[in-house]
């Protein structure tokens, strides 16, 4: 095996600084299901793997939950294994991460969960640590790439030691952060798969499951005074004497708040207590610092998880005591806001305000264009949300998570909840309706990955109690929205060898569905007449849920798809500035001159793809004759 | 040597490559780098912005009021982004032919020490064969005025190192042409 011995340092994104620290640990089984923030993982680890000529087994799997048994799995085996979601990701996995806590690891097990205030890229802005504590997993907590790095091989040794999984929680600071990093030669383990029968443990009943909760416990309570005594991770800093004011932080506020300390050269610097292992709270640490101070202010992302442990809270003053915000992401504008509140409170400084209000006033004023995220033009799937609107447009539409969850710009999106809820919720909206004997029209949408991910059994089920909709499989391909990662319809694996294909035909006919019908949602006409023959099955007598698949491939992974198609188009005289094809298709190629009150394409964004060519009631998009 | 960049646009404009040049360069200066960048749904046809800290810094993030540099490669995201720049800081805008800058901003500015350094950087990146040069247009243009602590030699060492081949010569010729044009503009 062919390592590289020699130290060096680059720049690296958080997440990529996270695949290396799971590559240096010896880490041999990787598995994951894209999403923002954590989806740079693993290409990563495929890349360090092929740089460094490791063995490292690794997964795109179908959902976290998957993801999650596979790697535990080759823990149980002795193996060192990680696995790496977003936050809503360990949602979905946390039944298996809840009763892993109880029957532990052999191997090192390190689940990287994701977190994402703001939120950027999300439905909620959960706090991992929350569900890590809920489960008694023990959490990392880093500030910085660098950090993370390092952190995630001393998760691997404590995991280890204490035979229970652990979880490195970075925020999207950390995640999408980028640094200069060491690098350091991967460790290398021998370690041949060898799972050692032992079903009190593997196995265990109710019985055997209050044993293990009891050994959980205890390994907890080591843990807690194993981060006690550590200095690397919990440690205080203070340049002079002692302030009357104390900051207990962690994670990337912690980052943030050190450059403001930096910034501010505050007469008397105030000490700051850094936390890296959240949970179990080292609380005499904790509670030490705050005996030294008048007041000690918890700044942290992006819950609460520090403050609650907290036992005695008469000094601390934090989200419980309305000083910090109880939603968003912490950026330094809001720290230093937080910070300048409470030293004044406590008579100790007088900050400027971190906005320029004059500024802000004078930049709303220019009452600029709103960018807000919109589908790519040329994107099959706003074809397809455009046939939709116009075959059925009082249908309820069900959605789902993804690029698609956009088509709510087309008015062609109503829910979007969770991954695999667009059919869920279709099959709910169709049970309430029809209990009072009413037929309403449903359209379902969910891409292909979120179908790998969550529909199957959905959908089973919608089949199974005789639920009526139509479902539209927006089938591009790929998971467009998270970077372009295969799919099982792809047959891809995640180091892009070859996988066995899974199409989606075999699974939605296995699921029971009879009418199952294929279409490019380039044919704009021919999708509307196909969405009213579907709507007609489900009204009929014999009918049941209608399936189409609208097939064409995503536009930016695939651009070489478009020369089979490219249709220049123009706007000719006809365009009376009436807008249908700005609020029902939206383009970004398509712009209103309001001048002369007509549309106009903008050639910068415009791919030639001709769909809009149907979108024109007046028929004034039309083809450019060569 | 500290210093706090933000960089912005809209996708496609190379916000994150230009990121990526000034992370290397700070490399090979032997600077801590840290930044953060835009992923995920906000990338969609939005607005992208870079926050590039390049020193003795442990938040990627820039905090209002404190950049020293804001590189702007569209004209509605330097209005979005200028909040960013500490007074005295400097801000070079792509202002293509044509379009000008809102007087009362421009005056504020004035007040607050922050110079509006524009640049029609599409027009010098078309001039060197493609629309996509327009970032590097601007940077260039940057260093010959001489105002940013970057110099030719690192910059251009850095392209070499971070272009794909394939755009090497097309970057190399709009920094070349913004450069000069950044000369220019400090004589007269």
């Amino acid at each position: 095996m062919k390592i590289d011995q020699k130290k060096e340092v680059r720049v690296l994104l958080g997440n990529v600084a996270i695949a290396r620290g799971i590559v240096e640990a010896g880490c041999q089984v990787v598995t994951s299901y894209p999403g923002t923030p954590s989806s740079e993982i693993i290409p990563a680890v495929v890349g360090f793997k092929k740089e460094l000529g490791l063995n490292t087994y690794i997964e795109w799997s179908t959902n976290e939950k998957v993801a999650f048994d596979n790697a535990l799995a080759a823990s149980m085996a002795g193996k060192r294994a990680a696995v790496a979601m977003k936050q809503v990701g360990l949602n979905v996995a946390s039944d298996s991460l809840l009763s892993s806590a109880y029957t532990g690891v052999i191997g090192g097990l390190v689940i990287i969960s994701c977190d994402d205030p703001g939120p950027q890229s999300s439905q909620t802005e959960q706090d991992s640590r929350f569900l890590a504590m809920f489960a008694k997993v023990p959490v990392y907590d880093p500030s910085t790439p660098q950090e993370a790095k390092e952190m995630v091989k001393e998760a691997f040794k404590l995991s280890e030691k204490f035979q229970v999984p652990v979880l490195l929680r970075p925020t999207i600071r950390v995640s999408h952060a980028k640094q200069n990093v060491k690098l350091f030669p991967p460790e290398i383990l021998d370690r041949p798969a060898d799972f050692k029968k032992n079903p009190e443990r593997w196995a265990a009943t109710p019985r055997y499951r209050l044993i293990l909760h009891a050994k959980l416990n205890k390994a907890l309570q080591g843990i807690q005074e194993r981060f006690e005594q550590d200095t690397k991770w919990n440690y205080e800093i203070r340049k002079k004497g002692s302030s009357a004011l104390g900051i207990i932080s962690c994670s990337a506020s912690f980052a943030a708040l050190m450059d403001i300390q930096e910034e501010l050269n505050l007469k008397e610097p105030i000490d700051i207590l850094k936390i890296g292992t959240p949970y179990p709270l080292p609380q005499k640490k904790v509670e030490e610092f705050i005996q030294k101070h008048q007041k000690v202010l918890v700044i942290e992302e992006t819950d609460s998880v520090i403050e609650y442990q907290i036992i005695d809270k008469s000094k601390v003053l934090g989200r419980l005591t309305g000083h910090v915000p109880l939603e968003s992401e912490l950026v330094p504008d809001i720290i230093y806001d937080i910070l300048a509140d409470v030293l004044r409170e406590m008579g100790l400084a007088e900050l400027e305000k971190s906005a320029d209000a004059k500024l802000d006033k004078l930049i709303e004023n220019l009452e600029l264009p709103v960018r807000r995220p919109t589908l790519c033009a040329g994107c099959p799937e706003r074809a397809a949300f455009f046939a939709i609107k116009r075959a059925l447009p009082r249908a309820i539409y069900p959605s789902d998570i993804g690029c698609y969850t956009l088509g709510l710009n087309l008015k062609a999106v109503d829910t979007v909840l969770d991954m695999g809820a667009g059919i869920t919720l279709a099959s709910g909206f169709y049970q309430a309706y029809h209990q009072d004997h009413k037929d309403i029209p449903i359209v379902a949408t969910m891409g292909d990955s979120t179908f790998y991910h969550s529909g199957t059994a959905s959908l089973l089920n919608a089949v199974y109690n005789r639920a009526r909709f139509i479902l539209v499989l927006l089938d591009n391909e790929i998971t467009a929205m998270t970077g372009m990662q295969p799919t099982p319809g792809t047959g891809i694996m995640a180091d892009g060898s070859r996988g066995r294909k899974v199409p989606l035909e075999a699974l939605i006919k296995g699921c029971g569905v009879r009418w199952i019908k294929t279409i490019d949602p380039y044919e704009v006409k021919n999708f509307i007449k196909l969405l009213k023959e579907a709507r007609k099955y489900t009204q009929s007598a014999r009918g049941g849920i209608a399936v189409i698949i609208a097939r064409h491939p995503c536009i930016i992974k695939y651009p070489e798809e478009l020369e089979e198609y490219r249709i220049k188009v123009e706007i000719n005289d006809e365009c009376n500035g009436c807008n249908y094809c700005l609020d029902f298709f939206e383009c970004p190629a398509l712009l209103l001159n309001e001048e002369e009150n007509r549309v106009e394409i903008d050639r910068k964004f415009c791919v030639d793809c001709g769909v809009c060519i149907s979108a024109c009631p007046r028929g004034a998009i039309i083809p450019v004759e060569d | 040597m500290n210093v706090q960049i933000i960089l912005a646009g809209i996708g496609g404009q190379g916000v994150l490559f230009s990121s990526r040049l000034f992370s290397e360069l700070g490399l090979q200066l032997g600077l801590n780098v840290m930044g953060s960048e835009t992923h995920g749904m906000s990338q969609r046809g939005g607005s992208v912005i870079a926050h590039l800290k390049l020193g003795q810094f442990q938040s990627p993030l820039v905090r209002r009021g404190t950049a020293d540099i804001l590189y702007s490669f569209e004209k509605n995201e330097t209005y979005r982004t200028l909040k960013f720049l500490r007074e005295g800081g400097l801000c070079f805008t792509n202002q293509e032919s044509g379009e000008g800058f809102d007087n009362k901003v421009l005056s504020y500015l004035k007040k607050k020490n922050i110079a509006i350094l524009a640049y029609d950087a599409t027009a010098a990146a078309l001039k060197s064969g493609s629309i996509l040069a327009t970032n590097i247009g601007l940077i260039g243009y940057s260093v010959g005025t001489g105002l940013v602590p970057f110099k030719h030699k690192d910059l251009t060492k850095v392209l070499e190192l971070t272009s794909k081949k394939k755009n090497l010569a097309l970057n190399l010729r709009a920094f070349e042409l913004g450069f000069r044009e950044g000369k220019l503009s400090q004589r007269s």
